[in-house]
């Protein structure tokens, strides 16, 4: 089956390709939580999970990844796997130690109230690409 | 939506109760944290998770979620397969992760919970 | 290479640099037989000689025994002492204090202040890999660096052949704190100019190893050797070990408890990811007795060589 990928809603093409911080916090309304002077880095894919070994087993350098989770081991895990930023969703925030953390290390960290899955199909639909489409 | 139309579209192996497709889902849940499914999953929801263990048929039974998909070609584990059969609920599998799979639903028109 | 940097640096780095500034010598006028004390307090078996601050020879252990059998007057250690000295202008690039080394073998030298000619240091082998990871920002340990005393560091060097090793102690059922080995090693290798993609490699292998140790052990060890073609992990920890190692390597089989699942990890993957990032791994385990993991992982070109032939 070949899946047909949605168009993008404004310049009508097919769009896989990076996307900006930027844009990110917008289709997700998203807080920015540290690292508002990062936003023009570009995600080169999405990545959506909870464990974090799933991300390092799955996430290419420049992911975004998208968790639930809040502790201090998501900030550890993107920094090992070289990841472009943490968007926490379903409305949970780090604690104050974990921001630190992510802040020295100069890795922006969002925050959203839209569920996970609203979040991977927003971005999806607005042409951020997965693991199996990232292009090396 | 209904499940068989969604594994059709998606391309998602089904590996326990095959006959219970005619589902309709009503909306989609992303998560690996069960306590999150467990407060959050409506009924008529279609799960999708990486977690493979058993205390997953059991969360999904107790919210009547349509079904489960697994993630990154994840299968089920023994004990999973034959409570989920017992239980009637379908799991289905796929090679695409999480992000993906989400992607492709949402652009299907299924929604998140709001 | 993996270790550019390193060799950069010793061509950008200057022998005033790295070289120890307190220097024990003798004036030129004192006489022979005080010797005996000043080598005895000092612990030392030769020092320079200086003369209004200048280097104008040394004498040695070996030259004050000569003295003593030739049962002479007292003298001058100006008289005895060796005048043609192998110095080191303080200005000089390190890699001529490494080639000086590999050709002469003496154990250290004089530093010399070129325009003055004043006695300002001595340098050892030691002091330059000191002197060049300390540049790097890179702690390391004090045998690892005595290490070079005996060894041609030139050699080693220019021929690109030194292991750094780097040892971790990590505590176990800390949370809160996994992952700071790993931070660390990423942090090193990145400053030693490894290839970005062994340096994630490297980083997501020893992270999950960390995690292990952590989630299931009362802590250990991480010792990471770095060679050129190759970092090498050996994770050592004294329990409770695992019972059926095949089974532990299944994707997705686990023995974690719910409180580690729910933070992310002990999905039964970790495993399964150092082995995707490594180039090698061996696991051995004994209930009761512990877990010793040890993962190899290439470097770039090591890898790229490997897949051509």
């Amino acid at each position: 089956m070949i899946f047909v990928r949605s168009l993008h809603p404004v310049s009508g093409e097919d769009v896989a390709e990076k996307m900006k911080l930027e844009q990110v916090r917008q289709i997700l309304n998203a807080e920015v939580i540290t690292g508002e002077n990062l936003l023009s880095r570009e995600a080169t894919m999405g990545c959506g999970a909870d464990l974090m070994s799933d991300v390092l087993a799955y996430g290419k350098p420049g992911s975004l990844l998208l968790t639930g989770l809040t502790n201090q081991q998501v900030v550890r895990t993107a920094e090992m796997a070289d990841l472009v930023a943490i968007c926490f969703v379903r409305g949970k925030r780090p604690d104050a130690e974990t921001v630190k953390m992510a802040k020295s290390h100069g890795l922006p960290l969002l925050w959203t109230k839209v569920p996970m899955f609203e979040s991977c199909g927003r971005l999806y639909k607005h042409g951020l690409v997965g693991v199996s489409e990232y292009g090396e | 939506m209904k499940l068989a139309e969604i594994v059709e579209k998606l391309d998602l192996a089904v590996r326990t109760a095959g006959g219970r497709l005619g589902r309709e889902v009503t909306a989609g849940y992303a998560s690996d944290l069960m306590s999150d499914v467990i407060a959050h999953a409506k009924p008529g929801t279609l799960w999708v998770t990486l977690q493979i263990h058993q205390n997953i048929v059991a969360v999904a039974s107790m919210n009547e979620l349509a079904g489960i998909v697994l993630v990154n070609g994840r299968e089920p584990e023994a004990e999973t397969i034959e409570k989920a059969e017992a239980e009637g609920l379908p799991i289905m599998v796929t090679p695409l992760p999480t992000f993906e799979v989400v992607g492709r639903l949402y652009s299907l028109g299924i929604p998140g919970i709001a | 290479m993996p270790f550019t940097k390193v060799q950069e640096l010793v061509y950008e780095m200057k022998v005033n640099e790295v070289m120890t500034r307190s220097v024990i010598t003798v004036d030129a006028r004192t006489p022979m037989s005080q010797l005996r004390e000043v080598f005895r307090d000092k612990k030392i078996s030769g020092t320079p000689v200086v003369q209004d601050g200048k280097l104008v020879g040394i004498i040695s252990l070996e030259d004050f025994i000569k003295w003593l059998y030739g049962r002479e007057q007292n003298s001058v250690i100006e008289t005895k002492m060796t005048k043609e000295v192998e110095t080191l202008y303080d200005d000089e690039p390190l890699v001529h204090a490494v080639s000086k080394f590999d050709r002469l073998g003496f154990g250290r030298f004089a530093v010399i202040e070129r325009q003055t000619g004043r006695l300002v240091g001595v340098i050892t082998k030691g002091d330059i890999i000191a002197g060049v990871l300390k540049k790097l920002e890179i702690d390391y340990h004090e045998e690892e660096i005595h290490r070079y005393r005996a060894s041609h560091i030139f050699e080693d060097i220019v021929a690109d052949r030194t292991t750094l090793v780097f040892e971790y102690d990590v505590i176990g059922q800390d949370f809160d704190r996994g992952g700071e080995s790993s931070s660390r090693l990423k942090r090193t290798l990145k400053r030693l100019g490894l290839d970005p993609v062994t340096v994630r490699r490297v980083a997501i292998a020893t992270y999950e190893a960390e995690m292990n140790l952590i989630v299931f052990t009362e802590g250990g060890k991480i010792v990471a050797r770095v060679e050129p073609g190759r970092v090498t992990m050996e994770v050592d920890d004294s329990g409770p070990g695992i019972a059926d190692v095949e089974k532990a390597l299944q994707p997705g089989y686990s023995t974690a408890p719910q409180w580690v699942r729910d933070l992310g990890f002990g999905a039964g993957m970790g495993l399964n990811n150092i082995q995707k990032c490594a180039d090698h791994m061996d696991i051995v385990s004994a209930p009761g007795k512990g877990t010793h993991l040890k993962i190899s992982i290439l470097t770039g070109d090591e890898r790229e060589a490997g897949r051509d032939s």
